[in-house]
């Protein structure tokens, strides 16, 4: 799972994610934003390139950004990630908008655990490549490795 | 601008699919400006490609490179490193920029990513709309700016016809009647008298018509 | 004996005249061409031939006239520059007068978009004001666009149209002026319903004028039912249907919706022959042919003029 988040959420976020960060390795993976508005689809189709089974992006409540429209051009910038994944078959649901109701105040711990919490009607990512049997991401995602059977 | 749209993926892949090994090349002018084709949606076609290759089991190997204008050769020459190592080329140029970097290195197959629509201006952020035709033989002064070939839907220079209605175009409500808007603007210049004449019958051999045009400058040439 | 223009004759001698509309068929069968023909006969002075209304291939124009013209009849060929460039309007123009058509209508055309053929090129190459001029220039000097001569000029009744009821109503007339000095002769305007809009813009047609340069026929179109009054008004440009006509379309069972369409058209034409200026009334019944002669009695305009 990739987490892209606003940072304004949770000012010791950098602290808070570490029990995580810890507990499930390479599983999880943090990116912290200035503004969820700082967006790109490509960050969004890059983490599922690396082999992400799920995305996701947390912004502001609504109205409550301070930079004013980060949140909602955040919003169109995940819909349009998922219509591009959608051209090549990967489920729109891989990409998904979290916006937190308004306070009270929370961490990014929380945020985080509560959606590892949520059951996944998705199957593990067809992104990760096969290797004798187990499952293996692959790393970087710019050129594919050659697959051993 | 030259305004164009990514072609729809289907087609794209279709045409990349005998190939292991491709230059993607996007461009930093025209399309950059509508985000069709510029450096992050090569980016981002590239990406989709590469994991529609990997979900599928296929080999595809995508290098991405942008470079400021392919309808130059000054720029396309720098990649002449590159693309010996690459079967085949996706441009995202527009149809110049393609035929451009297919006449440079002619024994690569150059794809067209996109479909190079019209020359226009960008309205607003994420809104480009058609506002020249290339006819060779511009009028606008006479149309307070406002030119009835491109934005006319019968191009008419005496216009308009009665079918627009409260001051959008017959064929599309959203589009504005360009006669309302020239004669509007005349009205307010109060240049309204300049319509009293029949503007005569177009030059269309300007806009075309003996194949393709071109302009000569022997000040300019080697 | 030498072909006229029975139009250009029924109102050079001050006479209230009468055209009407044939839409010819979508395909290949003269006889649904001389059909309406014979329903118009006796009942009006010229006969408009459509050309390719709306976008849609039909028999052409020209066909269609020539047919006509061997019944006896005067037609009126209309011409779009919607399909055709200058070469072939022109030479369309010496076809027709070879043929003995005297009155040809100049129109811009319904977009292509409508039509059954949406991906057909619009030409456009000359537009409406240009085509008056062209025949002008043809009939009166002997020379197609360009000024080459011709081995012998045609000989036409030009025609134009004007809808009073379409954007910019403030330039509408001034346009009007302008095709009136291009060449146009006669007008033919868009379908009245509106009678208040329609006098004030002939009330700005003779303060410049312009009634006193050329002839204008004020277009009517009977109303079939309610619904067809809702659809016009909403979906065909330029077309201006008031509340009223509608309510009142409404207000009869469905059953009598005709011939209350039929009354309303007569009406119609009664104010108009009141509105001074306009000099006759072009009846535009699409598909309703066999109305014509019914509204021209009932409106006492049997039997027309000897002339």
């Amino acid at each position: 799972m990739a987490i892209f988040f606003c940072r304004q959420l949770d000012a010791g976020q950098d602290l808070n994610r570490r029990s995580l960060e810890k507990e499930l390795g390479s599983r999880i993976r943090f990116f912290p934003l200035p503004c969820s508005g700082r967006i790109e689809a490509l960050h969004l189709l890059k983490a599922l390139e690396s082999g992400a089974d799920k995305v996701y992006l947390v912004t502001c409540p609504v109205g409550a950004c301070r930079y004013r429209e980060g949140n909602v051009r955040a919003k169109k910038r995940l819909a349009y990630a998922q219509g591009l994944i959608e051209e090549i078959g990967l489920e729109r649901e891989r990409l998904e908008l979290v916006v937190p109701s308004v306070p009270p105040r929370t961490t990014i711990d929380r945020i985080a655990r509560d959606l590892l919490a949520e059951e996944t009607k998705l199957a593990p990512s067809p992104l990760r490549v096969k290797e004798r049997g187990e499952e293996r991401r692959t790393g970087k995602g710019y050129r594919q490795e050659g697959v051993r059977r | 601008m030259i305004t164009a749209e990514r072609k729809p993926l289907a087609e794209i892949k279709e045409s990349i699919a005998p190939y292991k090994k491709l230059l993607v090349v996007g461009c930093g002018s025209c399309v950059a400006e509508c985000a069709s084709g510029g450096e992050k949606e090569t980016a981002l076609l590239a990406s989709q490609l590469r994991m529609d290759a990997r979900k599928e089991g296929r080999d595809l190997e995508i290098k991405e490179i942008t470079i400021d204008r392919q309808c130059v050769y000054e720029f396309i020459d720098q990649l002449a490193d590159a693309i010996d190592r690459y079967d085949a080329v996706l441009s995202l140029g527009c149809g110049a920029g393609v035929q451009a970097v297919a006449e440079v290195f002619g024994r690569t197959h150059v794809i067209p990513a996109l479909n190079t629509t019209f020359i226009g201006q960008t309205k607003e952020a994420g809104l480009w709309i058609e506002n020249c035709r290339a006819c060779g033989d511009c009028k606008l002064d006479y149309f307070a700016d406002v030119c009835p070939v491109t934005r006319c839907a019968k191009g008419l220079f005496n216009g308009p016809c009665g079918g627009s209605k409260e001051g959008k175009c017959e064929v599309d409500p959203d589009t504005p009647c360009a006669w309302q808007l020239i004669v509007t603007r005349l009205e307010e210049r109060g240049k309204l008298d300049a319509m009293e004449k029949v503007y005569p019958p177009a030059r269309w051999s300007r806009k075309g018509g003996k194949g393709p045009r071109k302009i000569t400058r022997e000040d300019q040439r080697a | 004996m030498k072909a006229e223009s029975r139009l250009k004759k029924v109102l050079s001698a001050g006479q209230f005249a009468v055209t009407a509309e044939c839409g010819p068929p979508k395909g290949a069968d003269p006889e649904a061409v001389r059909k309406k023909g014979s329903l118009l006969k006796g009942v009006v002075d010229s006969v408009n031939v459509t050309d390719n209304q709306t976008g849609v291939v039909r028999l052409c124009s020209l066909a269609a006239c020539a047919l006509l013209r061997e019944e006896g009849l005067d037609p009126v060929l209309q011409m779009v520059v919607r399909d055709r460039n200058r070469i072939a309007l022109q030479s369309d123009v010496l076809g027709a007068s070879a043929l003995g058509i005297r009155n040809i209508l100049c129109l811009s055309g319904d977009h292509q978009s409508f039509g059954n053929q949406p991906d057909a090129k619009g030409v456009f190459d000359l537009d409406s004001i240009q085509l008056v001029q062209a025949v002008r220039q043809m009939r009166d000097e002997g020379r197609i666009v360009g000024g080459e001569e011709l081995s012998s000029a045609p000989d036409i009744f030009i025609g134009a149209v004007a809808n009073p009821f379409a954007d910019p109503f403030s330039y509408r007339v001034l346009r009007l002026g302008k095709k009136v000095r291009a060449g146009a002769e006669f007008i033919q305007t868009q379908c009245i319903y509106n009678l208040p809009k329609f006098k004030d813009w002939m009330g700005q047609v003779r303060d410049r004028g312009i009634d006193g340069k050329v002839f204008i026929l004020g277009g009517v179109t009977p109303l079939k039912s309610a619904r067809m009054a809702e659809y016009m008004g909403q979906n065909v440009a330029g077309m201006d249907i008031p509340e009223e006509i509608i309510k009142r379309m409404k207000s009869v069972a469905p059953k009598e919706q005709r011939a209350e369409g039929l009354k309303i058209c007569v009406e119609t034409i009664q104010a108009l022959r009141e509105i001074p200026g306009i000099r006759g009334v072009h009846i535009m019944a699409i598909e309703w042919e066999e109305a014509v002669s019914r509204l021209v009695q009932e409106a006492g305009l049997l039997p027309r003029p000897e002339i």
